[in-house]
């Protein structure tokens, strides 16, 4: 695993969203993640809370800055006000309740009327480890992100399962973007000005922002 | 918190005449001071809140709270009969019904109401074709919305307070869930957001008796019910965050700029914070202390009559604010707001000066430091364990004062 640097030392700054369904276990994903802890004892997520890491991709540092939300559809108008300005987009569900596999459709909805189209994408069937209660095949979940045209991954958050893999593939994906939209802007991504906003999409506020202060990787 | 100012059991005790009639005034200085014995919290929380009139006695009280304990258990028994898992010492976390109100057949609901108990006439399944012996789908919008919000409260129960020893029991879970789920048939309006685990399971620790338990809580849920209600796309908690923002804009318009520059005019980083009144910025025990400090401060002696009054909007209790009360029989800031004359502005809750207070704690790491709405997060999650609960109440108080001198200042007509 990548060292852990000080937290302003980045290259690139990527703002992720965690969705899904109540339970799924969004907040243990992020705690495994930003902190490698799981807690059994974790409470629910009242409105919105978030954390960061850094990681490292290519020869770059990139700082992800995970914005968790809480589940239930009630708060849905509120929680939804921290989708502005995200590149990247964990969707998650239990695999051993269908039914929050079902909702999927209903979050991808949401997200692509209040994200910018080019966010990347990616369906997580979390709980992977309750193999006994298995309720979504792998398959099923598999071919509907591929007609979704998202990722896909299983996770257990629990045993630490696939879940550096999966933030770490979602900001790779991101980081190529950035860097393809740079190419093609005619600017070597590593050659930007300093301080320069990359807009992943058209909207100005879906952007990826290249630190301003220290460039030095 | 200061044990000496603290009020001890005897001090409770010889607050009541023979009769039972509460000295209600002296007890409430006690409070905020120093907090509540916790052996006799649920029993005080009971007057704090309006449960009991402090002028009625003894008796009165008895025969209130028979009745009560009546209601409740009626209630309950619907709710047992429209879904039998309710008081059957087992709850759910996954859901039993879909939206047109078709049962189910999740593999986890069959574990865990083992399976038999849900055959009922409301809820029986229909395997495979529709068999002669099964009734039709449920058409009663109202049960199947209530159905639907169960597993919601189950999936909140199990992460509710668990690190207590309290909830170790299986039996203190589920009895969260039925009081919750009780509450949420009783007020449908609201049914059950998240959120509101955190503001009951203290009621379920202090009050031994389910009834009681329940009641409290409604009581609790009088003030903060509008807080959870939801019209259309907007939460109701979303006034009160317009409150704060124009609180803060009164007594610290530079930080209200700042806040707003970054993006966070709407205050919705302080949502938590006024949902489950700051229990996940305390400890379980500061939270309690800091509960009923706020609520002898901000204490009414009409509460109980305002809310026994049918005809009275549960929303807004001050609107028929009765004539004649005894301002020593008052908390310190209704007191102060009564004095202050602003009898024609909407009363804000004093959760508004506390969440007030801490930002202006945080003004200058606010303004230097954040340089984006994730800063204002982080800087206020800072505070998650090392706010002082005495400390931020002193801060709301002097916010009140200044608030009402700015504003009766700029309208002096009123």
């Amino acid at each position: 695993m990548a060292a852990y640097r000080a937290d302003d030392d980045y290259d690139y700054l990527f703002k992720l969203v965690l969705i899904g369904d109540s339970g799924v276990g969004k907040s243990n994903l992020l705690s495994r993640f930003a902190k490698n802890e799981f807690n059994l004892e974790s409470k629910s997520t009242i409105g919105v809370e978030f954390a960061t890491r850094s990681i490292r991709v290519d020869d770059k540092i990139v700082k992800a800055q995970i914005w968790d939300t809480a589940g239930q559809e009630r708060y849905r108008a509120i929680t939804s006000a921290y989708y502005r300005g995200a590149v990247g987009a964990l969707l998650v569900y239990d695999t051993s309740r269908h039914v929050t596999f079902e909702n999927v459709e209903r979050w991808l909805k949401e997200l692509r009327d209040h994200t910018d189209q080019n966010i990347v994408i990616m369906l997580v069937g979390n709980k992977a480890d309750l193999r006994h209660l298995r309720a979504v095949p792998t398959e099923e979940a598999k071919a509907y992100a591929e007609k979704e045209n998202t990722y896909f991954m299983e996770t257990s958050a629990l045993e630490a399962l696939n879940v550096e893999t999966a933030f770490t593939e979602v900001l790779t994906q991101i980081y190529h973007v950035v860097s393809r939209k740079a190419l093609d802007a005619g600017n070597d991504p590593s050659a930007l000005p300093k301080g320069q906003t990359i807009n992943v999409g058209s909207k100005d506020d879906v952007s990826a922002v290249k630190k301003t202060t220290c460039c030095s990787a | 918190m200061q044990s000496g100012k603290t009020l001890s059991v005897r001090k409770w005790r010889s607050a009541f005449s023979p009769e039972g009639c509460l000295d209600i005034g002296q007890t409430l200085g006690r409070i905020y001071r120093g907090g509540i014995h916790p052996s006799i919290r649920g029993e005080v929380w009971e007057f704090l809140l309006g449960c009991f009139d402090p002028k009625s006695t003894y008796e009165e009280r008895k025969e209130i709270r028979l009745m009560r304990r009546e209601e409740y258990i009626r209630l309950k028994e619907l709710c047992t009969y429209m879904f039998p898992l309710v008081g059957s010492g087992k709850f759910i976390t996954a859901p039993v019904i879909t939206e047109d109100g078709t049962p189910t057949q999740d593999p986890i609901v069959l574990l865990e109401a083992s399976h038999e108990k849900l055959l009922t006439p409301t809820t029986q399944a229909t395997v495979g074709s529709d068999s002669a012996m099964s009734c039709p789908k449920e058409d009663d919008k109202k049960i199947i919305q209530w159905k639907l919000t169960l597993h919601q409260i189950g999936l909140d129960v199990v992460r509710t307070d668990r690190t207590l020893m309290f909830y170790e029991k299986q039996e203190n879970l589920s009895k969260l869930w039925d009081v919750l789920s009780v509450y949420s048939w009783f007020d449908k309006e609201v049914g059950y957001g998240q959120g509101m685990s955190d503001l009951c399971s203290p009621m379920i620790m202090l009050l031994e008796d389910e009834a009681d338990a329940f009641w409290c809580f409604e009581r609790l849920m009088r003030r903060l019910r509008g807080n959870f209600k939801c019209v259309g796309n907007s939460v109701g908690v979303e006034s009160q965050l317009c409150n704060l923002a124009n609180v803060i804009q009164v007594v610290d318009p530079k930080l209200h700029k700042h806040l707003d520059y970054l993006g966070g005019g709407d205050y919705l980083f302080a949502f938590r914070m006024l949902m489950v009144l700051f229990r996940r910025e305390l400890s379980f025990g500061d939270s309690l202390f800091l509960w009923e400090m706020m609520w002898a401060l901000e204490y009414d002696p009409n509460l109980y009559t305002l809310y026994e009054e049918p005809e009275s909007d549960p929303d807004r209790p001050e609107d028929t604010k009765v004539k004649s009360k005894s301002s020593r029989q008052c908390g310190k800031y209704e007191r102060e707001y009564i004095r202050s004359g602003a009898k024609n502005d909407e009363p804000l809750p004093i959760s508004v000066f506390l969440v007030a207070s801490v930002l202006k704690e945080k003004s200058v790491k606010l303004l230097t430091e954040a340089k984006g709405l994730d800063d204002v997060l982080k800087i206020l999650n800072d505070t998650s364990g090392n706010l002082d609960a005495r400390k931020a109440c002193s801060g709301a108080m002097k916010l009140h004062r200044k608030y009402l001198k700015k504003v009766k200042l700029e309208k002096p007509s009123s």
